[in-house]
């Protein structure tokens, strides 16, 4: 009874430390992970500094509290496309190297997913694919980052290119295809010639083919219109004015660049540097009530080992008397009890450990505050304005408590401290008492 | 001449009870020789057991000279009577008072702890002990499976396993039955003469204390009355029953047949 009420306090004891390292640790995961995006982001902004960027829209942002960048592709976007003509004006446009033209569509197939969160479950419909058609120039293929660039099989689309297109591996899984087969794609039969790696750098992946330009019109009836243009400038310090032409003549086209992708990079860093404040605040939180929580098991520990070694002096008088009779000093019957009380506490050191290992991650999520840092966050809002198109930034994780070999060294530690610690005061009680006292003891 | 081996004068003994005090002892002169067999009687509350108490260290005296093979222990701090305890000293208690989870030999080893014997002389010297009062053969036995005198048996082994130069035994018949009872005495009673074992029993029962040499009657915390017992006879090699010739080594009396 006693050891097993022992061995709960001794397994909160190390359970809690246990949250505290899956706490720290995942707090310190989620940093390196905002580390490692913030700076994949910079290096690709510092890479397209004489890229504008020009998408077709409404004028109106789908998502008020997000960032102007890029909506998530093919989830609740409205499709706006422009003449591809307007490539070719702008292109005439002083100081302007190259346009490259894109037509980005859904697909017509859809698909039905459940999302979780915290607020419940609901299920949306959202296209399955998008179709990317990308204007198959060699110098622009060679030049600018049209395509992507983690192939895993086949080859790239390259110049003249028609009737093929490129395919993100979970497509492939999708369709059932490999490099070589025929995919339909809205109706149109189009050869696989190459995949690329589609998981990004979180958990997101996406869902896109690319094939030419004139093969993406004519399969979503477009024909003639792009839905973005990426406009190269000549040197990255006419950017600011090439944009002021271009949003000038057409108000059609929102228009991104180096500036506004930087701005948008120091608003995702701020959300990150607000959050890992909380997760930081939280986690010092964590701390506190951690403390105080080990401080009243080791309270509580020390009281059992104290109020159990008294009672067993009580009950032994008679049998201390017959010690000292026999000739045993004060230190001998002390050490006696001292000893006894760590090896009831060790004992209850081996059934905190069992209790522990089973329900340490139960224990420390009931004693401790909750980290929620993660989940709703990281899906809509922080999601880098490129990279690979549809990463997301963290995945949600959740921190799980375990035991390592150093806490159970930990715990014995602790087991015979307190066990002294306990039963220092019986001990001493003991040895105190009078052998012709003790005698007389019934 | 008989060499002494404690010897007190003038031992007092006051309890406080809140203001009262209440005198245990009041001035007990008593010298014990090495080898006596002596008996302690009187009515309860005469100081039988607080005498004892003092005599075996368990106890300080209020006031009075106590002086124990040769050392003046009665103003002894604590931290140096126990070890007056262990070498000097042998207690044989009422309720035998053996530790339960010890088997024979482990109890009569405990006094051993904390001396200079190593495990091994431990051993022999609790087998050898064990063997001298009659029981060879119950060494790894619990005291549980031991029968009243067979415990009793191994706390007079206990007692003498450190060489004591007296052995102070408190009513060690008080939980016997009769022929228990008998076989204990002459068990101290043979220890005395073959070994030389000087011990002072308290008792009550006066069967148990004719059979010690000397019978002192503690009275009101003082000694007052002196008597002979039967012992002295089996010293003088004659049985105390017939009157004939008998052998120290002797269990019964050759010639009336009855046990010594």
């Amino acid at each position: 009874m006693v050891i097993i009420a022992l061995g709960f306090s001794m397994a909160i004891m190390i359970s809690i430390p246990a949250g505290i390292v899956a706490n720290q640790e995942a707090t310190q995961s989620l940093t390196e992970n905002f580390n490692n995006t913030m700076s994949n982001m910079q290096e690709q902004i510092n890479k397209t500094a004489t890229l504008i960027e020009c998408r077709a829209s409404s004028g109106q942002s789908m998502y008020p509290g997000a960032p102007s960048g890029r909506p998530p592709s093919g989830f609740g976007r409205e499709e706006v496309f422009i003449n591809e003509t307007v490539g070719d004006e702008i292109r005439s446009i002083e100081g302007v190297k190259d346009v490259v033209p894109f037509l980005e569509k859904s697909s017509e197939e859809t698909t039905s997913e459940t999302i979780n969160t915290p607020r419940g479950s609901f299920t949306i419909s959202r296209p399955l694919y998008t179709i990317t058609g990308v204007c198959l120039n060699s110098s622009f293929i060679d030049n600018y980052s049209v395509l992507p660039t983690n192939r895993t099989a086949g080859r790239n689309l390259c110049e003249g290119d028609s009737g093929v297109l490129l395919m993100s591996l979970n497509l492939t899984q999708y369709f059932g295809v490999a490099v070589g087969d025929t995919v339909q794609i809205n109706g149109e039969s189009f050869t696989v010639v190459g995949v690329y790696n589609s998981t990004g750098q979180g958990r997101t992946e996406t869902r896109t083919v690319y094939m030419g330009l004139s093969d993406a019109q004519t399969i979503t009836g477009e024909t003639g219109n792009v839905s973005r243009f990426d406009v190269y400038a000549d040197d990255a310090s006419d950017v600011d004015g090439i944009a002021e032409v271009i949003q000038a003549a057409y108000s059609e086209l929102s228009i991104t660049t180096y500036k506004d992708r930087l701005s948008q990079l120091q608003t995702t860093q701020e959300m990150y540097d607000s959050t890992l404040k909380n997760a930081e605040s939280t986690l010092d939180q964590t701390q506190t009530t951690a403390t105080q929580e080990i401080g009243v098991a080791v309270v509580a520990t020390s009281l059992i080992v104290l109020f159990v070694m008294l009672y067993t002096v009580r009950e032994r008088t008679r049998e201390i008397g017959t010690f000292k009779a026999l000739g045993f000093s004060n230190w001998n019957v002390m050490t006696q009890f001292v000893l006894e009380g760590i090896l009831i506490s060790l004992m209850a050191g081996v059934v905190g450990i069992a209790i522990g290992t089973v329900a340490a991650p139960a224990l420390s999520s009931l004693l401790l505050p909750h980290i929620s840092l993660f989940g709703s966050s990281s899906q809509g809002r922080f999601r880098p304005v490129f990279g690979s198109p549809d990463s997301g930034t963290t995945g949600s994780q959740t921190a799980i408590a375990s035991l390592n070999p150093q806490l159970m060294l930990l715990a014995f530690g602790a087991a015979v401290l307190l066990g002294a610690l306990g039963s220092l005061y019986p001990a001493w009680r003991a040895a105190r008492i009078k052998p012709a006292e003790a005698m007389r003891y019934e | 001449m008989s060499e002494s081996i404690l010897k007190t004068e003038k031992l007092t003994k006051t309890y406080a009870m809140g203001k009262r005090k209440i005198p245990a002892l009041s001035g007990v002169d008593l010298q014990v020789n090495k080898g006596e067999f002596i008996a302690i009687m009187g009515p309860s509350g005469s100081g039988k057991t607080t005498l004892l108490n003092v005599l075996g260290c368990l106890d300080t005296a209020t006031s009075g000279t106590m002086t124990l093979n040769g050392i003046d222990v009665a103003k002894l701090p604590e931290k140096k009577l126990y070890s007056i305890r262990r070498n000097e000293i042998g207690f044989i208690f009422q309720t035998f008072n053996l530790f339960p989870y010890l088997n024979a030999r482990e109890n009569v080893e405990l006094p051993m702890e904390n001396t200079k014997k190593s495990k091994g002389e431990r051993r022999k010297r609790a087998r050898e002990l064990l063997e001298m009062v009659g029981l060879s053969g119950r060494e790894e036995h619990k005291p549980h499976r031991l029968s009243a005198g067979e415990q009793q048996r191994v706390a007079i082994a206990r007692a003498l396993a450190n060489d004591p130069a007296i052995v102070l035994a408190d009513e060690p018949t008080g939980n016997l039955d009769t022929e228990n009872k008998h076989e204990i005495v002459r068990l101290l009673g043979r220890l005395n003469i073959n070994q030389g074992t000087t011990i002072v029993m308290v008792t009550h029962d006066d069967q148990v204390a004719s059979h010690t040499e000397r019978i002192l009657f503690l009275n009101d915390g003082k000694i007052t009355r002196e008597k002979q017992g039967l012992h002295l006879m089996k010293k003088k090699l004659i049985c105390p029953h017939c009157g004939s010739r008998i052998q120290p080594t002797d269990v019964k009396c050759s010639s009336c047949r009855k046990k010594l």
